[in-house]
């Protein structure tokens, strides 16, 4: 009688356990279904729209966002540099490499909860492309770090895990399928303050 | 042993059948949908300011300070609904969402005829109306059909620097949401 009742037991626990324990783990992985990766970066291009698969469904129903729409732009994502590390708010980056085709573009930092670091002086964590400085032929590079750099300076501060955004505004990649085969500027880590 | 292998096995197709419920439940069951959070922001048809300094609005405000963004309520039983913006500023963007928050229509500055904002969103049937005789305040307005009710529409705007803040944040609050 008491095995029949352990074994019902443990039936229930695995069901209900693993069930939710599965969905949740599901939704928190930052790479889940229905994310494109390009190098470091991700971005989810059908999330908050109707085409999109159940699972973004339902981590944007825990969100609750109004996401961008094809006609506006697309966001994407990293929280690693080209090594594979975790960027942190106590690190230079360099930011280098072409953006795709677009009206302009921004790229901002955030903590790991996706809120904005708090400025540096009066100086936001966040650039824009219209207000860069270009040297020579080649796309405009962005140094990121705590301390000011000539050139494009993102200043960031604090410690701890950051993520950067980097948004491409009024760009034919936010269609159907044209984000696959698109290049996007690289996290380079130029060193550390420890 | 065998009685253990069964019950184990049997709770593994359980927690398939539970997360596959979690999973096409959690959007039925979303407290905190984008029209929620906006519904304790204020009426339909009030033009709410996606301020990034309010909490309340949660992932509604994108973190991009570049941008300001105003959201607007709409029922489209209540007849076509029409946004109205006069001025200039370097981009804009709008988007519709439905009841549950989704994109489902979206434009930017350069779809529109000239700098001025005139939008118009109808319903398949509302637009077979119009059709026979535009309204003659529609006229210059861009139109769209939308197969939905209640929706959310989004107009967001980009600040290059702080300059422009002030003429963005008076465009933006210049604008007006209106049911015809």
């Amino acid at each position: 009688m008491l095995k029949t009742v352990l074994l019902i037991f443990v039936t229930l626990a695995v069901a209900i356990g693993g069930g939710a324990g599965s969905v949740w783990y599901a939704l928190e992985a930052s790479r889940g279904v229905g994310s494109v990766t390009i190098g470091q970066w991700v971005t989810f291009p059908d999330f908050g729209t109707p085409q999109a698969d159940p699972y973004s469904r339902a981590r944007f129903a825990r969100e609750g966002g109004l996401s961008l729409g094809q006609a506006e732009g697309i966001a994407f994502t990293t929280n690693r540099d080209t090594a594979g590390a975790l960027l942190r708010a106590d690190c230079r980056y360099q930011l280098t490499g072409a953006v795709p085709p677009s009206r302009f573009w921004t790229v901002y930092a955030t903590n790991a909860a996706g809120r904005l670091l708090p400025p540096v002086g009066r100086l936001q964590p966040a650039l824009q492309s219209r207000e860069l400085v270009r040297l020579g032929d080649g796309p405009a590079t962005v140094e990121i770090g705590p301390q000011p750099v000539p050139g494009n300076w993102l200043p960031i501060s604090g410690s701890g895990p950051i993520r950067l955004v980097l948004t491409v505004f009024d760009t034919p990649i936010s269609g159907d399928a044209g984000v696959i085969d698109i290049r996007l500027p690289q996290v380079v880590r130029r060193g550390c303050d420890d | 042993m065998t009685r253990f292998l069964h019950a184990l096995l049997t709770g593994l197709v359980g927690a398939g059948i539970v997360h596959i419920a979690i999973l096409f439940l959690l959007p039925v069951f979303a407290e905190k949908d984008a029209w929620a959070r906006l519904a304790e922001t204020g009426e339909p048809y009030h033009v709410v300011r996606l301020d990034h300094a309010n909490p309340s609005l949660g992932m509604l405000t994108s973190p991009d300070p570049f941008f300001e963004a105003v959201a607007c309520r709409f029922d489209l039983s209540d007849g076509a609904l029409h946004l109205v913006g006069e001025g200039r500023i370097p981009f804009w963007s709008i988007s519709v969402y439905d009841r549950r928050g989704l994109n489902i229509y979206s434009l930017n500055d350069r779809t529109a005829t000239g700098d001025a904002l005139d939008f118009v969103v109808v319903t398949p049937a509302q637009m077979l109306t119009m059709r026979k005789e535009v309204p003659a305040e529609f006229t210059q307005s861009i139109f769209v059909e939308a197969d939905l009710t209640e929706g959310i529409v989004v107009m967001r705007a980009f600040v290059p620097d702080e300059s422009w803040r002030e003429v963005v944040s008076t465009y933006l609050n210049g604008i007006s949401c209106t049911s015809r």
